[in-house]
């Protein structure tokens, strides 16, 4: 009796693993060959030592040709070509969620997702089920030359702590004294907004998903710091993603308030190395606001078409949700910053980095990481991103804010129904 | 006889739909299945493939949508200064280029033709960069010494409708210029001769001769250029993404936003591509009272 139900069991088992031995290859799309790409090719080689049979592509493209393949493909029905794994932007995660539901894979029954920052996880959540993997984080710093800073008599120690009122009176300064701007400024850029809205602790939607633009003070606090800096001449106009970069790349500008992603951007320019440093970003005019915020990152989803899907999961937890080292290598060679949480103890995040002048800027994201302030994303952050763009000129040509918001909130009302 | 004839009637019949029913079949399924289906989802609503039925819910929300306005605005714009410019110009260099004295005829000929077989986003990218606030355009004029700031060609709302139009302009010119010169030179020899014989200048031989007889062929050229503007994108895109602050936002742009970029609300976005049918139709419609003969 006992050996017909070991051998029962062993049949089973083996069974399984022939099915896993016949599994198809996951494919996976995502954008950026250079960071995400490489991260998922890492995770597959680390994760392929325990599992020699798992077999997995990932098809590189650009980021909105991928979005706009996957509206197409889920609003047609048409499942053959998606893939099983997908790179999802945090803004227009719940976009996806919310206007294809059912295909993409809840995780909640094998991922512990407490391991993971919190901001990131609010993005996947909808309802009881909780999508994705977290992946890379968007925490911003900002990013300084120190010789210029130092001309001015401004030092590592005197970034610590300030509001955006003392960066601007840094930036007169800089500019008196070595002609050169103190950032670069694109009207149509959101990074900048976002990162100074989401430290005060606001977004422009509620956690219900209502409009939350009139009696915003973290975005009218924003604007008003955005009029500020404009007029106080201290920002050069750029026009474009290409152009921005270009200002601190070809060393026109004293600093850059960013994503940590913006890192690799930075570095780039390899003569400048040990010219750049790291603080904190400066903190909005407000009670409640912080020296941590957020820009952009991305998540890992699981499509639920999948031939694959718990294959695909397993996969995911293992690597992403649980390998520490792996967060030490990507960190390392490419620069990722992860948001699992036990990955920041990690060695790597204390190594010295000679590009910003020995300074552990790793471990200083990520103790910023833990303090980012949770923000209702929604899935109107696009539509809202046009509006505000669209009334900015106004705003900077002298327009009363409070008027501005008005009219940024008449314009997202007929858009988000 | 006449049993034999409806037999034979029958047979040609039989086999004349038998020879379209291919076409028949293609275009029902390519062209207007489409069309229907596009007409009954512009009366659903809704985010992705959570769609319910509105009715006419999205005509209404037409008239309160201040992005459409905007965007039909700028495309109105665009159409009713870059039209007018590229006809006249192109009928003006063709009238130039088909004189018979004119030397390199052929190779102006090339030279003008020639934006027309570029890409559409490869010579979008080129305007990009050659109207970048340190571009050569800029460059080139402050070397002249026509301006003594550099535009913001691309960052200010009214130059950059500006750029827009240039960048259309060069490269359809050339392609409606083709349409003139083939037309131009049906026109009989005799009667520029009797006109010149009669003394006629030849600015007035262009306005009394050439354009009457061109007529049909400038119908024709008004009324393509006039869908083409409405369905402007690919510059648009590639050029100044919309921007700054929406001032070049199109109405096709705008539906690509709605589907693509936003929330996707493909029901509100065929509702408005339907805005540029019923514009395509009325204008042309217009385009043929004026230039009917009284």
């Amino acid at each position: 009796m006992n050996k017909i139900k070991t051998l029962a069991l062993t049949t089973i088992i083996s069974l399984s693993s022939l099915q896993g031995l016949q599994a198809k290859e996951l494919k996976v799309w995502a954008w950026d060959p250079n960071f995400n790409v490489a991260a998922m090719e890492e995770a597959t080689q680390r994760y392929q030592v325990k599992h020699p049979d798992f077999k997995l592509k990932v098809i590189a493209d650009g980021k909105e040709s991928i979005e706009q393949k996957l509206h197409t493909m889920l609003a047609s029905g048409v499942t053959s070509a998606l893939p099983d794994i997908v790179l999802v932007e945090d803004y227009n995660a719940q976009k996806f969620i919310q206007a294809y539901p059912g295909s993409f894979a809840p995780m909640q029954k094998t991922v512990d997702y407490s391991k993971f920052a919190p901001y990131k996880v609010e993005v996947m959540t909808l309802g009881e089920n909780i999508y994705g993997i977290p992946f890379d984080s968007g925490v911003a710093g900002l990013f300084y030359r120190r010789d210029l800073l130092a001309k001015a008599g401004v030092k590592h120690a005197d970034l610590q702590n300030i509001t955006w009122d003392e960066f601007i009176e840094i930036g007169k300064k800089v500019k008196e004294v070595t002609g050169k701007y103190m950032l670069g400024f694109d009207v149509d850029n959101v990074v900048m907004m976002h990162i100074m809205m989401q430290s005060g602790g606001e977004w422009f939607f509620t956690d219900e998903g209502d409009l939350n633009i009139i009696g915003n003070k973290a975005l009218k606090e924003t604007l008003l710091t955005l009029k500020r800096i404009n007029d106080s001449k201290i920002a050069r106009p750029v026009s474009g993603w290409s152009e921005f970069v270009g200002t601190f790349n070809s060393g026109d500008v004293a600093t850059v308030t960013s994503g940590v992603w913006m890192s690799a951007s930075v570095k780039s320019v390899k003569e400048q190395s040990g010219l750049w440093g790291v603080a904190p970003i400066p903190r909005l005019d407000l009670p409640n606001a912080i020296h941590a915020s957020n820009q952009g990152g991305s998540s890992w989803y699981v499509l639920s078409t999948s031939d694959n899907a718990q294959g695909a999961i397993d996969f995911l937890d293992a690597t992403f949700g649980g390998d520490v080292e792996f967060y030490q290598k990507i960190l390392v060679e490419r620069g990722a910053v992860g948001t699992y949480l036990p990955a920041s103890t990690g060695a790597a995040y204390q190594q010295a980095d000679a590009f910003y002048d020995g300074q552990k800027v790793y471990g200083d994201f990520a103790k910023w990481i833990g303090q980012i302030p949770k923000a209702p994303y929604g899935m109107f952050t696009q539509e809202a991103d046009s509006a505000v763009a669209t009334q900015m000129p106004a705003l900077l040509e002298g327009m009363d804010v409070d008027k501005v918001l008005e009219q940024i909130n008449n314009d997202l009302k007929y858009q988000i129904n | 006889m006449s049993v034999k004839k409806a037999k034979l009637h029958r047979l040609y019949d039989v086999n004349g739909w038998m020879f379209v029913s291919l076409a028949v079949g293609l275009i029902a399924l390519m062209t207007i299945y489409p069309v229907i289906k596009s007409l009954w989802l512009s009366l659903h609503s809704g985010r992705g493939v959570v769609t319910h039925f509105v009715g006419f819910d999205n005509v209404v929300r037409l008239f309160y949508d201040p992005v459409f306005k905007k965007s039909l605005v700028n495309t109105l714009v665009f159409l009713a200064i870059q039209v007018p410019i590229m006809i006249i110009l192109s009928l003006s260099i063709s009238s130039c280029l088909n004189a018979s004295n004119l030397r390199f005829r052929s190779w102006y000929r090339l030279a003008i033709f020639l934006p027309c077989v570029t890409s559409l986003v490869a010579y979008s990218i080129l305007f990009k960069s050659m109207f970048a606030f340190d571009g050569v355009v800029n460059a080139s004029l402050l070397w002249i010494g026509i301006i003594s700031d550099p535009i913001p060609w691309l960052s200010d709302p009214f130059w950059s409708k500006v750029t827009i139009i240039a960048a259309i302009t060069w490269r359809w010119t050339g392609y409606n210029m083709i349409f003139y010169l083939a037309a131009m030179q049906n026109i009989d020899r005799s009667i520029y001769e009797a006109a010149r014989i009669d003394g006629v200048s030849p600015v007035r031989q262009f306005i009394f001769i050439t354009v009457p007889l061109l007529k049909p062929v400038i119908l024709f050229t008004c009324i393509m250029s006039t869908i083409g503007t409405l369905q402007l994108f690919d510059e648009v895109v590639n050029i100044t993404n919309g921007g700054p602050a929406n001032s070049t936002l199109t109405l096709s742009m705008y539906i690509y936003n709605l589907s693509f970029k936003f929330v996707p609300n493909f029901g509100y976005a065929a509702t408005v591509s339907y805005v540029i049918v019923v514009f395509a139709a009325v204008l042309a419609f217009f385009q043929f009272k004026v230039a009917k003969d009284k």
